[in-house]
C-alpha cells in the first residue's frame, strides 16, 4: 500500500496519536493519583500539586504492608503456576490437535469453547462449598484450580493454531538425515514451537492476573488472597477513612508487570492474539 | 470480565483431511493414534469438564433447595420456587435488563472504535506501529479491578477531575447517585479496557479482505467510504460476527465494574452481582444457585440465538470456511 | 482402553488433590511448644496486631497470637468469617466482631461458650451499650473491646450565628433549619451502606421505636417496627433535609469519611460522625489539608433528638472479641481474650486508633481525656447508645433498609411501610436482594 497521499499518511498519524492518548491517559490517573500525598487526594485535578511516593511507602513498608506484599506474593506463585499446569497440559493438548487424528478432537475444542463462556459466577458456590470440606478454601492451590478453568481453553485454541503452522515434516526430514527422534523434536521442533509456547503463556498470564471473582469468594485472609482482592481490604488513616492513595499505588504496582509484558512482547503478543484468523 | 477470549482456533476440528482419515478407522495405526490423542488431550479435557461441569450439576442441585449456609438445619426441598421466585422479582428483570444495556451499548461502541483502531494499526507502518500496538496491548492487559478503580476515582466527588473536563454538568454532580451516569461509567470502564481486544480481533479480519478488490473498486471509481461499505466490511463479516459473539457474552457476565464502582447501588445491579449478593453475601445457596443457573441459561440463549440465529460461523472465521 | 485412560486421568486428579490438601496443611504449625492462636482482625491503624504481640510475650511462651487481615468493610469481613465457619474450620481461634453480626453469629452456634465467671469479669465496668452489644439470649458471647458511637458535630460559630444553644440537647428540626438558616448543609451519610443502618436505627429508636420488634425470632416470624410512628418520623427528618435542601453534594454516595472530609473542607457546619473525625482533622490541621481555623471551631453535643423532651438513642458500633465455636484451644484462646480487651489496651488502642474504649475507666485516664476532649459526651453517648437489631438476619434487615431508604431524596412517608414490606419477603425468601 505504498500509494498513501500525504494527507491520507498525516491523517494515520493523528489516528496513531488519538489511540496512544487513548491507551495512557487512564493509566496516568492512576499513576498520578499514586504520586498525591493525602492532602493532594482530594485537589480534584489530574496532577499532584507536589510527588509524594508516601503512598508507595505505606505498602510496602507501611501498614499497608502487611496486607499488600503476602498478596503480591500469592498472586504472582497463582498465576506463574496456573499459567506454568495450563501451558503444559494445552501443550499436549494442542499438539494432538494439531498432529494427530483421533475421535472427539472436536469434543474437545467445544469443550474448551464452552469454558471459555462459562460465567465465572456459577462456578464460585459450588466450588466454594466443596473447597470447605476438602480443605482447599484460601489455599493457594485452591485459587490455581479454577484459574485453570481460566486460562486452559486460551491456551489450547492459541497454541493449536500455532502448532497448525509448523512444518512438522522437517521432523521426518531431520530423522531421515540421521537424527534420532528425540534430537529431531528438540533440535528442529522445539525452537518452531517455542514462540508459540511462550506467547500462549503471556496471555494465559495476562487472564489469570485479572481474575476477582474467584480471588475475593475462595480466599479470606492474606495466606492466598491475591492483589486484586486484597486491594478492597486496604484501609486510610482510620477505621473508616477510604484508602484511595494506597490502592492507587498497589494498583500501579499490579500494573507494571503487564505492562512490561506488553512492551517487550507487543509483536508475539499481538500475533498471538489475531493468529489463527490471520493465516486465512 | 475474566475469560478474555480469542476464538482463532475454535474451528480446528472441522478438518476435512480427519474425516477422510476416521473412514479409516478400525486400522491399528489409526487406532493407536486414537489413543494418543486422548493421553494428551485427556487432563486437559479432563480439568475443563470437572471444574464446570460439577460447579453447573451442583448449582442445579442446590438451586431446588431453600438452603441457608448459616442454618443449615433448616434446609428444605422446595422444588422450583427458587426459580419462581426469581422470576416474579422485579429486581431480576431490572438486573437483566443493565445487563442486556450494557451489553448492547458496550459490544456496539467497542465494535466502532475497535474497528477504527484496527483500520489504524492496518495502516500505520514503521516506527510508529510497535508503539501503537504496545498502546493498544495496555488496556487488554490492565486488571479490570484497576481499571474500574482508575474510572470511579475521575468520577468521584473528592477525587476525581471530570467534574471540571464536563463542565457544564455542575462541580457537585455526583455520577453515581443516578441510575443512568452509573452506568454510563460502568460502561466506558469496559470500553476502556475491552475495545483493543476487539479491535485486534478486528485487524485479523481486515487482514483477510484482498487488496485486489480495493484497487478494483477504486478503478471503478468508488470513494473510500463506499470501499468500506462494499469492500471492506462484507468481507470481514465473519470476523465481525465472532468478536460480536465473544464479546457479548463476555460483557454479559460484567462483575468487577459494578462490584467496584457502585456495588449495585442506584439501580445498577447485573445478573453476575446478583448472583454474587445471594450466595455470598446473604449466603442464601439455593436462591443463589438458582440465580446463577439463570445466568447460564442467557449465556447459553445467546450463543444459541447466535449460531442458529445469525449463523455465526466460527470455522469461518479462521478463513477455513 | 477407556479403563486405562480413567485410572491414568484419576491418579492424575487424586494426585493434584493430595498435593494441594498438603499445601494446605502445611501452614499453622509452630513446632516450638507455643500454641499458635489465629485472630481475624478488621483493618485497623496496626494497634490489634500490636496488641497481639503484646499479649503473645506477657503468656510467657504459652501462646503465641497471630493477628490475620480481614477485608475493611463490615459485611464483607462477615462474608469472609461466615463462610469459614460454616466449614467447621478449625483455623480461627480468635475473631474480632462486628457487634451486628454477634446474634447471627452465635445463634449458629459458631462461637465457644463463654465460661460464667468470664462473663461477669467481662462485663464489669463496660459501658451499657456495648455489653447489650455483645449479649445473646442473655449470656454475654462475646469481649466488648472496643465501643463507638456517633456526635452531632457542629461549627462553634455557625450554631451562635443560627442563635442555636448548644448546651442543650438539640432535635433534627432544630439543626436543619439552623442549617438552612445560615445556607450550610448537615453532614449525612446518605450512601447505600451500614452507615444508612446505623442512622435509620438511631433515629427509629430515639423515636422510641424499634426495627424488630422480636429480634429473637427465625427469619419468616420476624415482626419489623418499621411501619409506626417511630418509623415515620424518621422518614419526615429525612424529607425534611431534602425539602430544607441541606443535605449537601454527593449525599447519595457519602461516607462517614466523606462527611468528616465535607466538613473539613467547610462544605457542613453540622454532621453526625464516629469521634475519630477529631483525630483525623487534627491531623489535617497540623499537615496543612485543612484551615486550622475550622479545626479551633469544632464543637461536638449528643447526638440529635427526635422530639425534645426524649432523650435521643446514639448509634452503637465498635468491635467484639469471640472465641470460635471449632477453635481446638478455646480455653488459652479466653486468656488471649481477657489480655486483649484488658483496661491497658483499650487505652491505648484509643489514642492509637481512634476507637472509643469500652470499659468506662478508660475515660478517668489523663492521656485519653487530653486525646479526647470529648471524653465525657462520648461516655454517655455510649451508656444511652441503643445497638442496631440483634437478628440473626442481620444482613437481610440491614440490606433491605439501604435498598429502600436510599436515595434520601427519595424517600417518603410510605417509605417506613413499603420497606417493612419488602424486608419480610426477602426473609421469607419470596424475594431477592
Amino acid at each position: 500500500m505504498g500509494a498513501l497521499s500525504t494527507r491520507e499518511r498525516v491523517l494515520w498519524y493523528v489516528g496513531a496519536l488519538l489511540i496512544v492518548l487513548y491507551a495512557l491517559v487512564p493509566v496516568a490517573w492512576i499513576v498520578s493519583l499514586s504520586f498525591k500525598s493525602e492532602t493532594d487526594l482530594a485537589n480534584r485535578s489530574f496532577l499532584p500539586t507536589a510527588f509524594s511516593g508516601d503512598n508507595y511507602r505505606e505498602i510496602f513498608a507501611g501498614n499497608g504492608s502487611d496486607l499488600f506484599l503476602p498478596a503480591l506474593r500469592n498472586s504472582i506463585i497463582t498465576c506463574l503456576l496456573a499459567t506454568l499446569i495450563a501451558v503444559v497440559l494445552a501443550m499436549f493438548a494442542a499438539y494432538a490437535i494439531a498432529r494427530l487424528d483421533f475421535p472427539g478432537k472436536r469434543v474437545v475444542l467445544t469443550s474448551a469453547l464452552a469454558v471459555a463462556v462459562f460465567p465465572v459466577i456459577t462456578m464460585v458456590t459450588p466450588l466454594f462449598n466443596l473447597w470447605r470440606r476438602i480443605g482447599l478454601y484460601d489455599t493457594i492451590p485452591g485459587l490455581i484450580i479454577p484459574y485453570l478453568a481460566l486460562t486452559l481453553p486460551i491456551s489450547i485454541w492459541t497454541m493449536s493454531a500455532f502448532f497448525r503452522q509448523i512444518p512438522w515434516d522437517m521432523e521426518q526430514a531431520a530423522q531421515v538425515d540421521g537424527a534420532t527422534s528425540w534430537q529431531a523434536f528438540r533440535k528442529v521442533i522445539v525452537p518452531l514451537a517455542a514462540p508459540g509456547v511462550f506467547t500462549t503463556a503471556i496471555i494465559a498470564f495476562f487472564i489469570a492476573w485479572n481474575d476477582f471473582v474467584f480471588g475475593i469468594s475462595l480466599t479470606s485472609t492474606s495466606r492466598a488472597q491475591p492483589v486484586p482482592a486484597a486491594l478492597s481490604s486496604f484501609t486510610g488513616s482510620s477505621y473508616f477513612v477510604q484508602p484511595t492513595g494506597a490502592i492507587s499505588a498497589a494498583a500501579v504496582v499490579v500494573t507494571i508487570p503487564v505492562v512490561l509484558l506488553a512492551l517487550v512482547f507487543q509483536r508475539r503478543i499481538v500475533a498471538g492474539l489475531t493468529n489463527g484468523a490471520v493465516k486465512g | 470480565m475474566s475469560a478474555t477470549t480469542t476464538p482463532q482456533a475454535a474451528g480446528v476440528a472441522q478438518d476435512p483431511a480427519g474425516r477422510k482419515r476416521a473412514a479409516r478407522r478400525g486400522t491399528d495405526r489409526s487406532r493407536q493414534e486414537a489413543r494418543l490423542g486422548w493421553y494428551l488431550a485427556g487432563p486437559a479435557f479432563v480439568i475443563l469438564v470437572l471444574v464446570t461441569g460439577y460447579p453447573i450439576l451442583q448449582a442445579l442441585y442446590d438451586s431446588l433447595w431453600s438452603y441457608r449456609l448459616t442454618a443449615p438445619d433448616d434446609r428444605e426441598f422446595v422444588g422450583l420456587r427458587n426459580y419462581g421466585v426469581i422470576l416474579t422479582d422485579p429486581l431480576w428483570w431490572s438486573s437483566l435488563g443493565n445487563t442486556v444495556l450494557i451489553t448492547v451499548v458496550t459490544v456496539a461502541v467497542e465494535l466502532v472504535i475497535g474497528f477504527a483502531l484496527a483500520m489504524v494499526m492496518h495502516k500505520v507502518l514503521g516506527w510508529l506501529r510497535p508503539i501503537v500496538r504496545t498502546a493498544i496491548l495496555i488496556p487488554y492487559a490492565i486488571i479490570t479491578v484497576v481499571s474500574a478503580y482508575a474510572w470511579q476515582y475521575a468520577f468521584d466527588l473528592t477525587t476525581g477531575f471530570m467534574n471540571s473536563v464536563v463542565w457544564w454538568v455542575g462541580d457537585d454532580y455526583d455520577w453515581f447517585a443516578n441510575k443512568w451516569t452509573a452506568l454510563l461509567v460502568i460502561c466506558l470502564s469496559e470500553i476502556w479496557k475491552t475495545t483493543p481486544f476487539i479491535s485486534l480481533l478486528l485487524l485479523a479480519g481486515l487482514a483477510q479482505v484482498p487488496e485486489d478488490m480495493h484497487e478494483a473498486a477504486k478503478v471503478d471509481g468508488a470513494t473510500a467510504w463506499e470501499r468500506l461499505w462494499r469492500v471492506t466490511l462484507p468481507n470481514m463479516k465473519a470476523s465481525i460476527m465472532v468478536a460480536l459473539l465473544f464479546r457479548a457474552l463476555d460483557a454479559f457476565r460484567i462483575f468487577d465494574n459494578v462490584y467496584i464502582m457502585t456495588g449495585g447501588a442506584a439501580g445498577t445491579e447485573v445478573v453476575s452481582s446478583l448472583a454474587y449478593n445471594q450466595t455470598i453475601s446473604r449466603l442464601e445457596i439455593g436462591l443463589g444457585s438458582a440465580v446463577s443457573v439463570m445466568l447460564f441459561l442467557c449465556v447459553l440463549l445467546i450463543c444459541f440465538i447466535a449460531i442458529k440465529g445469525f449463523r455465526v460461523d466460527l470455522a469461518r472465521a479462521r478463513g477455513e470456511g | 482402553m477407556a479403563s486405562r485412560w480413567l485410572t491414568r486421568t484419576g491418579v492424575v486428579s487424586a494426585g493434584v488433590l493430595l498435593a494441594s490438601t498438603l499445601a494446605a496443611c502445611g501452614d499453622g504449625s509452630s513446632g516450638t511448644g507455643t500454641t499458635t492462636l489465629n485472630w481475624y482482625i478488621n483493618p485497623d491503624n496496626g494497634g490489634q496486631q500490636a496488641i497481639a504481640q503484646s499479649c503473645s510475650e506477657q503468656s510467657g511462651g504459652a501462646y503465641r497470637i497471630e493477628a490475620l487481615i480481614l477485608p475493611s468493610d463490615a459485611a464483607q469481613q462477615r462474608e469472609q468469617l461466615m463462610r469459614r465457619l460454616a466449614g467447621n474450620d478449625s483455623s480461627i481461634d480468635l475473631m474480632s466482631l462486628d457487634p451486628v453480626f454477634v446474634p447471627e453469629t452465635a445463634e449458629a452456634g459458631f462461637l465457644a461458650p463463654m465460661p460464667a465467671e468470664l462473663q461477669a469479669e467481662l462485663s464489669e465496668g463496660v459501658v451499657q451499650g456495648a455489653v447489650q452489644g455483645a449479649t445473646w439470649n442473655d449470656e454475654l458471647v462475646a469481649a466488648p473491646f472496643w465501643a463507638n458511637t456517633q456526635l452531632l458535630w457542629y461549627r462553634q460559630s455557625v450554631a451562635e450565628a443560627a442563635g442555636l444553644d448548644m448546651s442543650q440537647p438539640v432535635t433534627w428540626d432544630q439543626v436543619v433549619d439552623a442549617a438552612e438558616q445560615q445556607g450550610t448543609a448537615i453532614g449525612v451519610q446518605g450512601q447505600r451502606g451500614e452507615s444508612m443502618t446505623v442512622w435509620v436505627n438511631a433515629m427509629v429508636e430515639s423515636a422510641g421505636g424499634q426495627i424488630i420488634e422480636n429480634p429473637e425470632a427465625r427469619g419468616p416470624d420476624i415482626r419489623l417496627g418499621l411501619d409506626s410512628d417511630a418509623g415515620r418520623a424518621a422518614a419526615a427528618v429525612m424529607q425534611r433535609i431534602t425539602e430544607a435542601g441541606v443535605a449537601g453534594p454527593g449525599i447519595d454516595n457519602r461516607d462517614e469519611a466523606g462527611t468528616a472530609n465535607l466538613f473539613q473542607q467547610d462544605g457542613a457546619a453540622f454532621m453526625v460522625n464516629w469521634p475519630f473525625v477529631y483525630a483525623q482533622a487534627q491531623g489535617a490541621a497540623e499537615g496543612g489539608s485543612m484551615d486550622p481555623a475550622i479545626f479551633e471551631d469544632y464543637g461536638w453535643a449528643q447526638f440529635p433528638r427526635m422530639t425534645p423532651d426524649e432523650p435521643s438513642a446514639p448509634p452503637l458500633g465498635g468491635i467484639d472479641i469471640g472465641v470460635s465455636a471449632f477453635s481446638e484451644n478455646p480455653d488459652l484462646a479466653y486468656e488471649a481474650v481477657r489480655c486483649i480487651v484488658s483496661e491497658d489496651n483499650q487505652a491505648s488502642y484509643m489514642i492509637s486508633d481512634g476507637n472509643p474504649a469500652a470499659a468506662e475507666s478508660v475515660y478517668d485516664r489523663p492521656e485519653v481525656q487530653e486525646a479526647y476532649p470529648m471524653y465525657d459526651v462520648i461516655r454517655t453517648s455510649l451508656q444511652e447508645a441503643a445497638p442496631r437489631p440483634q437478628t440473626a438476619y442481620y444482613n437481610e434487615v440491614s440490606q433491605g433498609i439501604q435498598d429502600r431508604w436510599q436515595p434520601v431524596s427519595a424517600v417518603t412517608e410510605q417509605t417506613p411501610a413499603l420497606s417493612a414490606e419488602f424486608i419480610g419477603q426477602v426473609l421469607s425468601g419470596e424475594r431477592l436482594l
